[in-house]
């Protein structure tokens, strides 16, 4: 299991640790984080980007060190870590690469449907496979339903104590080697938006297939595929919560899962960060060369703080869906910026294929774009604040 | 001055444009995957003149100006950017042979540049950590009637591929290390070794490749320039080089623009088109008004140089225009497709690295800004 580190301060004398903001028990997972990354990660990044095999190895490492069912219970033989703690960890895994990052955060994205509205039952059958060392996937996007996740056109239909599941979805994450899959599902199209349910779906039901796997331009060792369901049969009681509340779980789902992909975004700017600085050390640095790197030490230190503050607000139990919209816009807008900066920087020497910077450019896109587009995040951030001044106002007027 | 172009050029846009459209939009996909030299392309493009498009008339070329040739490469760029650099680099070699070659040297090269017969390539780039242009390892020694050149050169364009370069080398390095002489050295040169083809993310069907010099012998007769003058030729070649660059730039920025407007009308969210939503016209307009403002200074510094007029601080302000405009398409573009335009089936993932292939500093040491700031007081 855990390592044994006893001094966690020792090992993490440097500037990207933040102590201040971390309890001893984070740093302690941020040490074990790093070792994981630095042994597991940054050896295989390269190779892995440019085959696109998938890693399992990782997957493999991650539960012997105890970091890959993080956000499950203990109840249900999970780490049960706060968001603060999970987020640090995510961080170390992407400053070694975004797509084993990717993969080994996808079992918290999957699970939080379940935290959000499973039964005991439900999160035994998703939580077990997961504990074991399994991998679990969630399918919410098709390919007409991005953005738009409302116009879903996969349908579930009620037969007896069954549903039946048909439709095609697209860019889910791990799915050709999740064991169990949570699948957003129409129980009712003519409700559009309401009629939206989420199942958990075994791998091993009857009509369950994986289609195509996607290539591409970044994450490229993270598997993303096409699920195809035709007539998938499962018990009535897959259904999470009731009819009608797939859209109201995928939206806290997303909510939990954006500060993680904005952790994604920290660890990645970072890294970009830490090239240039590799490299600038070698020769005396020019006024330019610092100013940029001056600018990307303030975006991943201000990227990180709104990270572990919208964190900090749902450890504490209270509202920070805005917050996490704005964390995940702006740690991601800034990994972006971040990569392109450091590929300027480096100029001719961010070209080749085995460069670092280069695949730092390519995997840092996706960031802006999974989990909802940075677009979407402006609609939910200006959504929450507009609506909150109208309140305000409603409420000033209504105390005339 | 009109930004007008003459009926001459409108010819030779309108050819590039044909041909880009039969024959280069066919072969970019297969090109990037495989990172094959495009050689029947590049020999069609002989075939029609475009190889000697700077070069007059009566050396086989097609008497065109620069205007033409950032025409040009930006078309070309438009389909297929590892070609429009191919291009763009040689028809760079046989400018600089053309203007500080001697008449012999002219009459010696250019035939072969201008039908494409003999490829041409620009070393001018060290291998040095700092990678200052010209200023570094390869070294020029004085021996007979010639010198023998040692070091090596790196991120050659057109490497292996090229039948001649031009290269740059110390030769007075004792007194000056940034003193350099210009020299045209054949690629069968006994000594002169192409590296390994490096493995790039973009532009991937251009090759690109030190060149390691050990003992390489060459006459008199390949000096280009004056001897110890090659700092104002590597000065002025730089600049334009970087205002080609910046022409694939706006090439490679347009075609992901009209990719992504085009998705945008097809694309289906909320019951209407995405690009219908003001969030996706507000990305697309911001990169098209840089590409905008930037294909008019790319423009209007071909025709400085088109006329002989000054033209290395204007070189400076578009190789900064079109810096800003990569970092623009890279970050706004592909985010108009969303998780599509990450796919690489689609083009923009091709145009994305293909983009960042290009828009690039030489290294930390090109420093434009410093030359605009010093040209404005």
């Amino acid at each position: 299991m855990l390592a044994s580190i006893t001094h966690p301060k020792l090992l993490l004398s440097d500037r990207e640790c933040n102590h201040m903001q971390l309890t001893s028990d984070q740093l302690r997972l941020q040490a074990i984080a790093r070792e994981f990354t630095a042994a597991h990660i940054i050896p295989f990044a390269s190779k892995y980007d440019q085959t696109g095999e998938f890693p399992l190895f990782a997957v493999e490492e991650a539960k012997k060190a105890g970091l890959i069912c993080m956000a499950i219970p203990k109840k249900f033989g999970g780490a049960e870590y706060d968001s603060v703690t999970q987020s640090v960890v995510v961080e170390e895994w992407a400053y070694g690469c975004a797509g084993f990052a990717t993969t080994l955060s996808g079992n918290g994205l999957s699970s939080y449907p379940l935290l959000i509205a499973g039964s005991d039952e439900q999160k035994k059958l998703y939580f077990t496979p997961i504990v074991e060392g399994g991998l679990g996937a969630f399918s919410l996007t098709e390919p007409g339903a991005g953005s738009d996740a409302g116009s879903c056109k996969t349908t579930a239909k009620r037969v007896g104590n069954d549903y039946v599941l048909n439709g095609v979805k697209c860019f889910c994450t791990t799915g050709s080697y999740a064991k169990v899959f949570v699948i957003f599902a129409s129980t009712d199209p003519d409700k559009g938006v309401k009629g939206l349910s989420a199942f958990v779906v075994e791998r091993d039901r009857a009509g369950l297939m994986i289609g195509s796997v996607e290539h591409k331009l970044g994450i490229r060792s993270s598997n993303t595929i096409e699920l195809i369901l035709r007539d998938v049969c499962i018990p009535a009681d897959r259904l999470l919560g009731k009819e009608g509340d797939g859209m109201k779980i995928a939206m806290k789902t997303l909510d939990m899962a954006r500060p993680m992909v904005a952790s994604i975004g920290v660890g990645v700017a970072r890294r970009g960060l830490d090239e240039c600085l590799k490299y600038l050390s070698t020769g005396k640095p020019s006024q330019m060369a610092q100013f940029t790197v001056a600018d990307m030490e303030i975006q991943v230190e201000a990227a990180r703080a709104l990270v572990r503050s919208a964190l900090s607000l749902k450890d504490a139990g209270l509202p920070y869906s805005k917050e996490a919209a704005v964390a995940k816009t702006f740690a991601t807008d800034a990994a972006m910026q971040v990569c392109a900066a450091a590929q300027q920087l480096l100029g001719s020497l961010a070209l080749s294929s085995a460069s670092t910077v280069q695949k730092l450019l390519r995997d840092a896109k996706v960031l802006q774009i999974y989990e909802g587009t940075n677009q979407v995040q402006r609609m939910v951030i200006a959504g929450q604040i507009l609506r909150e001044q109208e309140a305000k106002q409603a409420a000033a007027t209504g105390g005339k | 001055m009109s930004y007008t172009l003459t009926e001459e050029q409108q010819l030779i846009a309108q050819s590039a444009s044909d041909f880009a459209k039969e024959s280069l939009d066919t072969i970019a996909v297969e090109l990037d995957r495989t990172g094959h030299f495009p050689r029947a392309a590049i020999k069609a493009l002989a075939g029609h003149d475009f190889l000697g498009l700077l070069l007059p008339e009566e050396v086989g070329g097609a008497g065109a100006g620069f205007v033409s040739y950032v025409n040009v490469v930006e078309i070309l760029a438009r389909s297929c950017a590892s070609v429009a650099a191919i291009v763009s680099n040689h028809v760079l070699a046989a400018y600089v042979i053309q203007t500080w070659g001697t008449a012999e040297q002219k009459k010696l090269y250019l035939p072969g540049l201008a039908q494409g017969e003999v490829l041409g390539g620009i070393a001018a780039c060290e291998s040095g950590a700092t990678g200052i242009p010209g200023g570094g390892s390869l070294v020029a020694i004085r021996q007979g009637n010639g010198y023998v050149l040692n070091g090596s050169k790196t991120f050659v364009r057109n490497a292996g591929e090229a039948g001649l370069y031009v290269v740059f080398a110390k030769t007075d390095a004792t007194a000056n290390p940034n003193v350099l002489t210009a020299f045209i050295v054949d690629a069968k040169a006994p000594g002169l070794h192409v590296g390994p083809k490096l493995d790039t993310m973009g532009l991937r069907g251009c090759p690109i490749a030190d060149l390691v010099f050990n003992n390489v012998a060459v006459q008199d007769s390949a000096v280009l320039g004056s001897v110890n003058g090659g700092g104002a030729i590597i000065a002025a070649t730089l600049a334009v080089a970087s205002v080609a660059e910046a022409a694939q730039t706006v090439g490679l920025a347009q075609a992901a623009l009209k990719h992504a407007a085009t998705y945008s009308t097809q694309r289906i969210q909320f019951g209407r088109p995405i690009g219908s939503f003001q969030a996706i016209q507000v990305l697309l307009a911001n990169v098209s008004a840089n590409c905008y403002a930037t294909r008019l200074a790319v423009l209007d510094a071909a025709a400085s140089i088109e006329h002989g007029q000054p033209f290395l601080a204007e070189a400076a302000m578009v190789k900064l225009l079109a810096l800003h405009l990569g970092q623009k398409s890279l970050i706004d573009v592909v985010q108009v497709e969303g998780g599509y335009g990450y796919s690489e089936e689609m083009t923009l993932a091709r145009l994305y690295r293909d983009i960042a292939g290009t828009t690039v500093r030489d290294s930390p040491a090109d420093f434009p800004e410093g030359r605009i700031a010093a040209e404005i007081a």
